[in-house]
């Protein structure tokens, strides 16, 4: 699974990063984390306000900090 | 050797003062609504309002809601602005939103308000939300040929959800809360009760803290009362238990956590009491603050119950990371303004910016450009120099100039939008800066606001029909 944080290197998005290993972790779930900090790079995405998630090329959340649960049905196995 | 013990001293005299008296009713408070704005507040509720095709009477306003209400995070800042640029609904509402965030959020806001008195507070809010609007309809009729070449897509602006009506009422009990611990109006100051406490040494302790952190009035030093040293005291505890208690919260509720919030909730209190060492004891005075405070405090538990505990988990870690983000600059900056003090002359002050003149108003704008404090810090700074004699007028010029034209934000704003606008925005912003100082320091000095008002508006028309045959002259060379 592929997953990029998308993140301007403050604190939230660094908590975001381990919250989502975290997760990815609890799941056994087999997961390759990219940590996006180019603002050009993160622009291409439909985001307005980091930290942002996506997963396989969809954004899942945007500018506020999802709960473990939330996390763990965007990373759970179709 | 006596100089370095002078500096020393009048830089932790400073230090302690301004922990006793303007942190805990103003600060405190203002952080918990910063962590809940940025919490709790979904961003898309404000943004929506920022898209392509969102009209200019609503983009504008609510870039600068954007700015008051989104923007305490620099990690916020950077990519709204790209995105509100890029995408959205353009330049202009884009200047409006990088202007207005600095000065326009609730931290700054209510620490301008007790540090500097509310006049100050007012004319920094109104005059950036004025010109923050008018620079960025500036730039955007300057630059309107290459405006319109950008992508439109509306798609991430659309829906999302809105504010709930829970967090608005929470969010109005804070305001209440900082609002009762800072007003100064005789319904909140009038004594209701009060009683004494016997406790020998308080007049010799209030003796003594008179000799380490002297009063006066005329450098505009404050003193340390009995009360200062319990509250400093009080400030270091909550700031050891929230290390775990606050900076862990988002692991799950801990019982340091009710212990730092129970903490928190006491300084308040203790704090809104009217404390006066007598002769031999305490005289407390319970005020109309103090009844105020408790029953905001009261009232903010069940309106806390009625969120999601992972929501108040975050407002919480929000809360203490603004803390110890901002926290630990604001003392650094104070302590160094504090020190700084001692070594400038009220002279030196009065002869450059002692008058309302244009070129007072200049050096204003000049010292905020060049120098670059971090958040916050340019308040202390403020507060100094109107003790050592500067006009108001010259005072907002700097105020008004200094958050607004920092190295970080000329360096993003070239970043996203290229050099030329850029240090055109950062020249407005230095034109408009004066323009305020001078507005403002005549207001101070009693001129009728017709008048002022009629030349700010002969000045703002100079400036649009200026910029208007620049543009003219140069459309047919450019297209």
């Amino acid at each position: 699974m592929d997953i990029k944080i998308l993140g301007s290197g403050c604190t939230r998005c660094q908590r975001l990063e381990q919250l989502t290993r975290e997760v990815a972790l609890e799941l056994g779930v087999d997961a390759q984390f990219e940590h996006v900090y180019d603002m050009a790079q993160i622009m291409k995405y439909p985001v307005l306000s980091t930290p942002a998630l996506v997963v396989e090329g969809e954004v899942k959340v945007a500018g506020r900090m999802p709960s473990k649960q939330e996390l763990a049905l965007w990373l759970g196995k179709p | 050797m006596e100089l370095l013990y002078a500096s020393l001293q009048s830089g932790l005299a400073s230090l302690a003062s301004y922990l006793a008296a303007h942190v805990l009713l103003c600060l405190v408070p203002a952080f918990f609504i910063a962590g809940a704005l940025s919490a709790l507040v979904p961003q898309q509720s404000i943004v929506r309002f920022l898209g392509p095709d969102a009209p200019k009477w609503v983009a504008y306003p609510a870039a600068a809601g954007a700015g008051s209400l989104l923007a305490v995070c620099s990690c916020t800042v950077q990519p709204l602005f790209a995105g509100v640029y890029g995408r959205g609904a353009g330049l202009g509402p884009a200047i409006t939103f990088l202007f207005f965030a600095p000065a326009g959020n609730i931290l700054a806001l209510s620490y301008t308000g007790v540090a500097l008195g509310a006049d100050f507070a007012i004319a920094r809010v109104v005059l950036s939300l004025a010109f923050g609007i008018g620079i960025g309809m500036i730039m955007a009729l300057l630059f309107h040929n290459s405006d319109t070449a950008r992508l439109a897509s509306g798609a991430i602006f659309a829906g999302g959800e809105g504010i709930t009506r829970r967090t608005v009422t929470f969010l109005i009990a804070l305001i209440a809360l900082l609002i009762a611990g800072t007003l100064k109006v005789d319904f909140l100051t009038a004594r209701l009760v009060s009683f004494d406490v016997a406790l020998p040494g308080a007049t010799a302790a209030q003796t003594l803290l008179d000799r380490l952190v002297p009063v006066d009035t005329i450098k505009g030093e404050e003193g340390l009362s009995v009360q200062g040293v319990v509250l400093i005291v009080m400030l270091a505890l909550i700031g050891a238990t929230a290390l775990r208690g606050l900076g862990k919260v988002d692991e799950g509720f801990n019982r340091l956590t009710t212990l730092t919030l129970g903490l928190i909730a006491a300084t308040l209190i203790f704090a809104a009491l009217g404390v006066q060492a007598t002769v031999g004891g305490l005289n407390l005075v319970v005020t109309g603050r103090s009844i105020a405070v408790v029953a905001l405090l009261a009232l903010l538990v069940p309106l806390a119950r009625r969120f999601d505990a992972w929501d108040l988990q975050q407002w919480l870690w929000e809360t203490w990371r603004f803390v110890r983000m901002i926290f630990p600059l604001l003392i650094a900056g104070v302590f160094i303004v504090g020190v700084i003090r001692l070594f400038i002359r009220p002279e030196w002050i009065q002869a450059i910016a002692g008058a309302n003149t244009v070129t007072a108003n200049l050096a204003g704008v000049v010292f905020g450009i060049f120098m670059y404090f971090p958040t916050l810090v340019e308040v202390p700074i403020a507060k100094m120099f109107l003790s050592l004699g500067m006009h108001p007028g010259p005072l907002i010029a700097y105020l008004m100039a200094d958050p607004e034209l920092s190295l970080q934000s000329i360096l993003i704003t070239s970043a996203i939008i290229g050099k030329l606008k850029a240090w055109t925005y950062v020249g407005l912003v230095a034109l408009f800066a004066t323009t305020s100082g001078l507005a403002y320091g005549a207001w101070v000095d009693g001129a009728p606001i017709a008048a002022i008002a009629a030349a700010i508006a002969a000045f703002v028309f100079a400036v649009v029909a200026a910029l208007y045959f620049v543009d003219k002259y140069r459309s047919p060379a450019s297209a």
